[in-house]
């Protein structure tokens, strides 16, 4: 019997990566835009002017790749149970070494966050990047307030950003794998996504 | 590239409305110094023309028309980049250089550093900057290249009135409050490079009572971007000292396998 489980379909992978890679774009081109300490990363697209052609580009392509990721899991990342709420109150037992046991479905409600701040930030940083596109289209005072709520919408994703990453790769190893190749080890997802495994496996 | 500005040096122009005829000389002389097309205008039923600034009409005298004892009387105004002391197009220009500070205390563009990336019009309190042909930044410059040499701007130069007066911004602050002027622009925004002398309150003649950066922009620069460096460390922070207190969630098997591998 295989020692391993799958987590993630071809499709949601080669979505996820689509996403990933776009958003990677999007920061590297448009952090020379949110201030001038990052001028240097100008330099990987040629200019300013090209990072913001690039960054034209990674925007569409995020916003809706990003979009279909979240109607694609809608369901599961926008119900919290009594389960979640118990990890809410231990932090997912993420802040000590003692063993825990939550009865965690599909996505833990760490996950579920993460993924429902991604889909309003999608959609914010997509309205507001349309208005910074063509300022000069739109009344002063919706560019003025677009380009705080760019900048907010950003600094927000960043950092979960590095928390999405940490937690998915040296933080719970085994974790990575599950997007890398699809499939991730049964003790990990008996030990992160008990009722998840119950319900793919039927038990054990 | 810290805006920072030298109050006692700074070079300046002091606007008087009641002496300005409408002649619209400075506009003219602007063009033909900065050697700027001409603009294509409409009659819109009014004598002023054009009837906004554009990347080729880096100042523009603003006919107020008013009604007084029966009478249509005007008034002009010279519209123009203020030269901010505490200049919001500078604050939000993310490419060094494009937009900067000469030693006189003007604010001067350089259309090969700008990257057309429009952030300096939104962050004008009082919309100033226009865009070229290549979305390149146009604004007057306050003849930087002229003062250099020891000449004055061409639109003062033009001036029959003396209307626009050039000069050390101080030297042309004491002279007019000596002489009882209303003045406009003396402190906001750390002085403006044009100050004015208005006869009447600063609305009627379109310029904003109180002129201000723009609150968003300045949650946007002052705000959210220092905190959102703070954060994105943060967090890396946060996540490193994780790691070495409370360490990995490690499941059985991957323990026994001698845990983590990146
Ligand atoms: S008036 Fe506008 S363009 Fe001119 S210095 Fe002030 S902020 Fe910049
Ligand atoms: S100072 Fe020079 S650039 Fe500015 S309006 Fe006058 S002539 Fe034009
Ligand atoms: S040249 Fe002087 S008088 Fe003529 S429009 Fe300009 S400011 Fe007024």
């Amino acid at each position: 019997m295989s020692n391993y489980i799958e987590r993630f379909s071809t499709r949601q992978r080669v979505l996820h990566w689509i996403v990933t890679a776009s958003f990677f774009t999007l920061v590297l081109s448009g952090v020379g835009l949110f201030s001038r300490l990052f001028n240097g990363y100008f330099n990987f697209f040629g200019g300013g002017q090209n990072a913001i052609l690039i960054h034209k580009i990674a925007g569409p392509i995020f916003f809706l790749s990003s979009a279909y990721m979240y109607l694609d899991h809608r369901a599961e990342i926008s119900s919290f149970d009594s389960n979640d709420m118990e990890w809410f109150r231990k932090a997912g037992g993420y802040l000590s070494r003692e063993p825990h046991h939550f009865h965690i479905g599909r996505y833990n409600p760490g996950q579920k966050m993460f993924a429902l701040f991604i889909a309003v930030a999608t959609l914010v940083l997509g309205i507001t990047g349309l208005f910074i596109w063509v300022p000069t289209a739109f009344p002063r005072w919706i560019v003025q307030i677009s380009l705080m709520l760019h900048g907010l919408m950003f600094v927000g994703s960043i950092m979960f950003m590095v928390l999405h990453v940490y937690l998915a790769t040296i933080g719970n190893p085994g974790t990575v794998q599950g997007m890398l190749y699809g499939d991730v080890r049964k003790d990990w997802a008996r030990h992160h996504h008990p009722r998840w495994y119950r319900e793919r496996t039927g038990g054990k | 590239m810290a805006d920072t500005i030298n109050q006692s040096g700074r070079k300046g122009f002091l606007v008087d409305t009641s002496k300005c005829i409408g002649c619209r000389s400075c506009q003219v002389a602007c063009k033909q110094w900065n050697k700027l097309e001409a603009d294509k205008t409409a009659n819109m039923g009014s004598t002023e023309n054009p009837r906004d600034l554009t990347p080729a009409l880096y100042n523009r005298i603003r006919f107020i028309e008013q009604e007084s004892s029966g009478q249509t009387v005007w008034q002009f105004l010279n519209q123009r980049c203020m030269h901010c002391g505490d200049a919001g197009c500078i604050k939000v220009c993310p490419s060094p250089g494009a937009l900067y500070r000469t030693k006189e205390g003007s604010v001067v563009f350089n259309k090969e550093k700008c990257i057309a990336c429009k952030y300096c019009v939104s962050a004008c309190p009082f919309n100033i900057p226009r865009y070229d042909s290549n979305d390149k930044v146009a604004k007057c410059h306050l003849c930087y290249d002229r003062i250099a040499a020891g000449m004055s701007p061409a639109c003062a130069k033009a001036c029959p009135t003396q209307a626009l007066q050039f000069g050390n911004r101080n030297d042309l602050i004491k002279k007019a409050t000596a002489a009882k002027k209303k003045l406009y622009g003396v402190d906001d925004l750390l002085g403006l490079g044009v100050v004015y002398a208005l006869e009447g309150p600063p609305e009627q003649y379109g310029l904003p009572a109180k002129p201000e950066i723009p609150t968003s922009i300045f949650l946007w620069k002052d705000v959210i971007k220092p905190l959102g460096i703070l954060g994105f460390w943060g967090s890396i922070g946060a996540v490193l000292l994780h790691y070495v207190t409370v360490g990995p969630q490690r499941t059985e098997e991957t323990e026994e396998k001698g845990g983590s591998h990146e």
